[in-house]
């Protein structure tokens, strides 16, 4: 029952955030200055020919009507199509103002369903090695505050932190790829593509997670109940991976939920540099081509995974303590 | 014979000795411990208890240290064989704290961590026998609906029933001996009585032999077959407890009985002689305050406060006591005005300070200043003495700078706080000067009410006294009135001279202090006094009094009598209707259907 209560009461809660999102996003696309059918129409179109084509599209309407429109669609899982990209994927943009291939616009839903799985597995990989690299080292160092895996695990979060993703990236391409050739770097054919982008992400994330992971462990280990479990009778290895594991994996999940969301949302840098077929190279080359329908209909799937993903971290983390049934 | 005597003796220390880096916190502990026998060991804060509790337990941590001695259990020596008494912990030896809020973990049912425990310590028992035994236990120890409690949440205990829990956590594993280690303290004191029992019919029906370390003397001899004194790390005497209260052999034994405060015989007494004067100060006039908080279905309302109603004499010491829970400081930030009251009036010196204007209530917070409980977290630990005692002069900007400092060293030296500590921080002061220096800063606006909440809870019994001395002289020189929130029987007995006693957010009866403690008019102070702990013979005996269970949620009250359900006089009336507080003469009041006149019943 309180499950039910707690999934409907966030559902509601993230269909409101997820319309202020679009609502927000759609106003200031509009505002910016740019006319996007310029550029879908080619730069030699006459005047009227843009208009009429703007006129067709509603462009020239309201801007609150245009968001009716548009988010009367988006309800019925219609994002719209695509100002810029062709159906047949073939050419970006306008070449020229007759174009037969234009009325055949790329529907934004496609867009994103071929490009989101990519992201959502360098994601997941991502932060697999952040958490493989993470776990060991910020445990250990919260199990011995002060001490040497303590200041082993300030250390690497240090250095980790202070490289650059674009250098770091740059560099593992050039020893891992170029020089040792033992994992590809750009583009994407298979599955290995994605371990290299993955292994940069991790090194940029890992720094949060051992930090939250040494302080968390150190202070559960500070707690009554386990200073007393000794005394109870418990072993050294129940009371670590039973209870202090436990107890300071809350703070860890909520960062890896914040960490993620940002990884669906926007790894712009990385999968730039990698030419990595994802959300972000959409996003980029959206943002640059001014297709207003593809940058909100990514604004409003990435909204929709952080509700989504917090509504899990959050659902996980009760059934981790009990005490946060809230 | 003697052969027979050695093997019988469960724990034999001897010359047992422990440093902290340089410093002897033990010095030379000797003593026997046979099986089933219940042995205090009492002592003032600083005298080596905990760590005499620890050192049993193997737990010490750096910087203690054993220095010397041996502790032989069951023949073996355990400081020699560090290995053999690690095993031995949580099986043959259990020990028992005085947090059980903090001793489990918090993301684990009760029940599972019980059979862990037993796990952990006894491989050879199967799980399901584990899940039985623990129930049983927690059956034993009378934890109502036991199956059900077994898998409930640390945080769905009360403190009562938690401290319960570790009793059962420690026995569960049948162990020779028990270390409870001041299993009693944070709990109140009819549920402490509660624990008391239950460790006694305990220890009878389990055979475990118990030390049981506790700093109040009158628990101490209540609890045990035997009390032993430890003074500055040294065993300074051991006796029974009826020996030890008659004969005390040592100076340090000898003056914690004379100190120790009385409830119905002559003892330190530091009531008003001169009769208040009958013009109310503070009246309060059934006031009423709910909180919403989030229940099991949704929105609960807890009822903190219901109906309260009573006056406070100017001139006058009040005192305003109950268990945790009862309401005592969702009163008190109502008094003060931090809170307004959902429904009734609180008439300060004829001005409602429920409805005043925030402006208007600043003003009148002048003239009544409260003192708190916390003497550690309610001063900012970086602003200097002066400065904290300056404070609300500013605020209320009152005088000039210097003449602000001179009323600060004034203030202060009144207290009994040395002007020179004007320029240092609050950090160096210990529990007592801190309270001083609360009762300064409450005190420098020259108010004529002031409202102490648990001002004196956390200090011992003899900063207690000094400090009450203190509240008498500064009464007599500025008129002060005082109203005392506290859970102190014994601190309330002494010094105040009308006493409301509140149970679940009502006030049950407001009597003269004689009255309250001679003449009760409500069975649940019965019930308090009878579990009260002292030294002197009960005019009300537990076996008669005290109530059985804790008190039922406020936020889900039974109609009728809150009480009722702990009530040993409960009868149908009780259970339907709430009875109203009504005088019983002698302005005696108490909302108890017992008191009435038979053919007054239906008026």
């Amino acid at each position: 029952m309180f499950i039910l209560r707690f999934l409907a009461r966030r559902l509601f809660q993230g269909a409101i955030i997820v319309f202020l999102v679009s609502a927000l996003i759609f106003t200031l696309l509009r505002v910016v200055p740019g006319d996007p059918v310029r550029l879908m129409a080619g730069g030699m179109a006459p005047e009227a020919l843009i208009e009429q084509i703007a006129a067709d599209m509603g462009l020239r309407d309201p801007i609150w009507q245009q968001f009716g429109r548009y988010i009367g669609g988006v309800v019925q899982g219609d994002l719209g199509q695509s100002f810029v990209r062709p159906a047949n994927g073939a050419a970006v943009g306008g070449a020229s103002f007759d174009d037969t291939t234009r009325s055949e616009r790329a529907e934004v839903l496609a867009l994103i369903a071929d490009t989101a799985p990519m992201t959502l597995q360098l994601a997941l990989l991502a932060m697999v090695f952040a958490l493989v690299i993470a776990v060991p080292v910020g445990v250990w160092g919260g199990l011995h505050p002060g001490g040497w895996p303590d200041r082993m695990a300030l250390y690497l979060s240090s250095l980790f932190v202070s490289l650059p993703n674009f250098w770091l990236g740059i560099v593992l391409a050039l020893i891992l790829s170029v020089k040792l050739q033992l994992m590809p770097a750009i583009g994407y054919k298979g599955f290995a593509y994605t371990i290299l982008p993955a292994l940069v992400l991790a090194i940029e994330i890992a720094p949060f997670l051992i930090r939250t992971l040494t302080v968390s462990v150190a202070g559960v280990m500070g707690q009554t109940f386990i200073d007393i479990a000794r005394v109870r009778g418990l072993t050294r290895n129940q009371i670590v991976f039973r209870h202090a594991l436990k107890n300071s994996s809350i703070p860890l999940l909520n960062l890896i939920g914040v960490q993620f969301s940002m990884l669906l949302g926007g790894v712009l840098v990385i999968e730039f540099i990698f030419d990595y077929p994802g959300l972000g190279l959409l996003t980029i080359n959206a943002v640059m081509q001014r297709d207003f329908p593809l940058i909100q209909g990514i604004a409003i799937v990435t909204a929709a995974a952080f509700v989504l993903i917090n509504i899990i971290v959050d659902l996980v983390a009760t059934t981790i303590d009990p005490r946060l049934e809230y | 014979m003697l052969d027979g005597a050695e093997t019988r003796t469960l724990l034999s220390v001897r010359n047992l000795s422990v440093m902290a880096g340089d410093r002897t916190i033990l010095d030379g502990i000797s003593f026997d411990l046979q099986p089933r026998r219940i042995l205090s060991v009492i002592g003032e804060s600083g005298s080596g208890k905990t760590v005499l509790a620890r050192t049993l337990a193997s737990w010490l941590s750096p910087p203690l240290r054993v220095s010397g001695g041996t502790v032989l259990f069951q023949g073996r020596d355990l400081l020699a064989d560090p290995t053999h008494a690690r095993s031995l912990s949580g099986r043959e030896i259990a020990y028992v704290g005085g947090n059980p809020a903090g001793a489990l973990d918090p993301t684990m049912t009760v029940g599972a961590q019980l059979v862990e425990k037993l796990r952990a310590v006894r491989p050879d028992i199967p799980a399901a026998k584990a899940r039985d035994k623990a129930i049983q236990l927690l059956k034993a120890v009378r934890i109502p609906a036991a199956e059900r409690r077994f898998n409930e949440y640390p945080f769905q205990y009360s403190g009562g029933m938690m401290q319960r829990a570790m009793i059962v956590d420690a026995l569960i594993s049948d162990p020779a001996l028990l270390i409870a280690d001041n299993i009693t303290q944070p709990l109140d004191v009819t549920v402490a009585a509660q624990i008391l029992k239950l460790m006694r019919d305990l220890n009878a029906e389990f055979s475990t032999a118990i030390l049981f370390i506790c700093s109040s003397l009158p628990v101490a001899c209540d609890a045990s077959d035997e009390v032993m004194v430890l003074h500055k790390g040294r065993v300074v005497e051991r006796q029974t407890p009826a020996a030890l209260i008659a004969s005390p052999q040592h100076g340090y034994t000898y003056a914690l009985i004379a100190e120790l405060p009385t409830l119905w015989q002559g003892g330190p007494d530091r009531r008003r002689r001169v009769p208040a004067t009958e013009r109310p100060i503070m009246s309060v006039r059934g006031v009423s305050k709910a909180y919403e908080t989030r229940g099991k279905s949704g929105k609960a309302l807890v009822q903190a406060v219901r109906n309260a109603d009573f006056d406070v004499f100017a001139g006058d010491n009040f005192g305003i006591v109950g268990e945790s829970g009862c309401g005592k400081s969702s009163l008190m930030r109502l008094l003060t005005g931090l809170e307004r009251p959902d429904g009734g009036r609180i008439l300060f010196k004829g001005e409602d300070v429920g409805t005043a204007s925030r402006k208007r209530l600043r003003e009148l917070r002048r003239e009544f200043q409260l003192v708190l409980q916390d003497p550690y977290g309610s001063l900012p630990p970086q602003s200097a003495i002066g400065a904290i005692l300056e404070e609300p002069l500013k605020i209320h900007r009152i005088g000039t700078r210097a003449e602000r400092r001179d009323r600060a060293r004034a203030v202060m030296s009144e207290v009994g706080l040395h002007p020179g500590l004007y320029e240092s921080l609050p950090t160096g002061l210990s529990a007592g000067q801190r309270q001083r220096l609360n009762v300064a800063r409450a005190m420098i606006l020259e108010p004529d009410l002031l409202i102490m909440d648990e001002t004196l809870s956390a200090l011992d019994q003899t900063e207690q006294g000094k400090l009450l001395d203190l509240f008498e002289r500064l009464q007599a020189r500025h008129g002060f009135t005082y109203i005392f929130i506290s859970h102190d029987l014994t601190m309330v007995r002494q010094v105040c001279s009308r006493i409301a006693v509140m149970y679940l957010g009502e006030a049950v009866e407001v009597a003269p202090n004689d009255r309250l403690f001679f003449d009760p008019g409500h069975p649940y102070t019965r019930g308090l006094l009878s579990a009260a702990p002292t030294l002197e013979p009960r005019r009300y005996r537990p076996e008669d009094c005290l109530l059985e269970g804790e008190p039922p949620s406020p936020i889900d009250l039974p109609p009728g009598c809150a009480f009722a359900s702990r009530c040993p006089h409960a009868f149908d009336r009780c259970r339907a209707e709430n009875p109203a507080l009504l005088s019983r003469g002698g302005q005696a009041l108490a909302a108890c259907f017992l008191n009435e006149p038979h053919e007054a019943t239906h008026v």
